[in-house]
């Protein structure tokens, strides 16, 4: 499969008390279109990733809001939820609209204003991504339920928190660097190991913030892209979704390496490639712990070892593999909705060759974006390429 | 106590006793509304009560609690592998969180688990250190 990545665009991921979500969402929108070279008119089919607007600002029917401010009407609008995977979601549902043949330019667009409550009502929110009325009723929170994966972790493979803290370590080095990032800060692991408990083992520097933000890509069929070779000619080559446990409780470490695992193989099948073939990836990681199970999980290092490559440099953007050279949720933030499609930006940048200077891997052809949501219950793996001539 | 039907609906039935979900196999689930069972798929299940005896298998400190809980922090909460096997996720209270750890003896006990709209009181089960439990071999009692 092929389909085009004609335009992205995205805002700033910060707190942004001047804007609104439609405010933000037409920011990121109009910026798709433009880099498309695209009018609103043009758009056929438009889907909008938002999980907690109903909540975070009293507004629903997201996706319609979004298409009338953004002047895509009359195209279709949909609004998509699926936890924290909802922008993956999204994508995915553009690239099977594109392979559909139903159209032939679509738009993908995530958006999440998370900063207009209070971090314990956003906290509550974020919880209703679970089962709220039975597991988190009991006082588990998202970072409290990753907490206790984080515990299993470190103690089948022996690890420290001082091993695990690396990973925060390379996010920040990269998150520094990342004019659209939240937290543009560099640590070391003693100021990760000193940063403030939230969750043990985890630390506050390997939680990502609340954050307001939107991303968009137009997507388009194979054949649109492909007759404007002026265009970067960057091709989204495999989506692959995998639904995994609903449950914090019933979910073993198996559980978690495979709801990457099994569509990231799919996905490796579909595009054709392997996963030693990767350049670049962004990897999910709200919470620090979710690197290195992605890592594992789309076949980059066995069980035990993904936390490695943040410490000896292999995961670091002259590595093996570059993982989440944008510094990752952990810096750019995790505005839910938007997570997924800024992930698809940030690879689509790397193979375009237009990441910033300190952030860019030399010569990016392939790349992944893997996202996930609710405890073990969303897996979302997209494969991207840049196919010159 | 009392449970307004909106409430209700958003909670589920209260959880006054401890009780597993055992399908037509025999294999047990979590006390939440199971549809079929996560082991082999039977539809089939029915609550088994619980002795209410198990031991901390994993657990976190909550430092930054949802508003339910808010005050209570740090607390703990963690998964409780009971003694019929069954794992439970449940707040383990009246203990500092420095003097438990995995592999902790605990029991289940009644107690007040949220206040919702109009005063109501929800109660559940949380667990608490089980003082009575036999020390495991090689520590001190």
């Amino acid at each position: 499969m092929r389909v085009g990545v004609l335009g992205i665009g995205k805002t700033p991921h910060k707190i942004q008390h001047g804007k609104s979500l439609r405010g933000l969402a037409v920011e990121s929108g109009r910026a798709a279109i433009s880099d498309a070279g695209l009018d609103p008119a043009d758009i056929q089919a438009l889907y909008v990733g938002n999980v907690g607007s109903v909540g975070f600002n009293y507004e629903n029917s997201t996706g319609l809001m979004i298409a009338h401010h953004l002047g895509v009407v009359p195209a279709g609008s949909v609004r998509v939820e699926a936890a924290c995977g909802t922008g993956a979601w999204a994508l995915h549902l553009g690239c099977v609209a594109i392979l559909s043949g139903l159209y032939d330019t679509v738009m993908v667009l995530g958006a999440e204003k998370m900063n207009d409550l209070a971090t314990v009502e956003g906290t509550s929110i974020i919880a209703q991504a679970a089962d709220s009325k039975e597991e988190y009723f009991s006082g588990l929170t998202f970072p409290s339920g990753v907490a206790l994966t984080a515990r299993k972790y470190m103690q089948t493979y022996g690890l420290t928190e001082e091993d695990l803290a690396h990973t925060s370590v390379k996010n920040h080095h990269y998150g520094a660097r990342n004019p659209y990032a939240h937290l543009r800060f560099e640590c070391t692991v003693e100021e990760v190991m000193r940063s403030a408990k939230v969750a043990d083992p985890l630390k506050l520097y390997e939680v990502c913030p609340m954050t307001d933000a939107s991303s968009a890509l137009v997507l388009c069929r194979e054949e649109i892209l492909r007759d404007q070779p002026d265009k970067p000619q960057v091709y989204v080559t495999a989506t692959q979704m995998a639904t995994g446990t609903w449950y914090a409780a019933t979910d073993t470490l198996d559980d978690a390496h495979a709801l990457f695992a099994a569509p990231a193989e799919r996905a490796y099948t579909m595009a054709g490639i392997a996963a030693d073939d990767v350049d670049v990836a962004e990897i999910y990681n709200s919470f620090a712990i979710q690197e290195p199970l992605g890592i594992e999980g789309l076949g980059f290092a066995e069980k035990g070892k993904g936390w490695q490559g943040a410490a000896d440099g292999s995961t670091w953007i002259d590595g093996e593999v570059g993982i989440n050279l944008s510094g990752g949720l952990l810096c750019k933030g995790h505005p839910l909705g938007a997570t997924g499609t800024t992930q698809a930006v940030d690879v689509v940048e790397q193979l375009r060759g237009t990441a910033p200077p300190d952030m860019q891997r030399r010569d990016a052809a392939i790349g992944v974006s893997a996202c996930r949501g609710g405890p073990g219950a969303v897996g979302a793996i997209h494969v991207y390429q840049r196919l010159e001539g | 106590m009392t449970v307004s039907a909106i409430e209700f609906s958003r909670l589920g039935p209260p959880k006054l006793r401890l009780y597993a979900m055992r399908c037509a196999n025999g294999h047990l689930s979590p006390w939440w509304e199971h549809h079929h069972c996560y082991q082999c798929g039977s539809d089939t299940l029915t609550e088994q009560e619980l002795a209410g005896t198990g031991e901390l298998s994993n657990y976190t400190v909550v430092y930054y609690p949802p508003r339910d809980f808010l005050g209570q922090e740090p607390y703990v909460v963690g998964h409780i592998t009971m003694d019929e096997g069954v794992l439970m996720p449940a707040p383990v209270v009246g203990v500092a969180p420095e003097d438990v750890t995995v592999g902790t003896r605990v029991k289940a006990t009644l107690r007040r688990m949220k206040l919702g709209h109009e005063g109501d009181i929800y109660y559940s089960q949380k667990f608490v250190v089980d003082k009575d439990a036999a020390a495991p071999e090689g520590q001190p009692s």
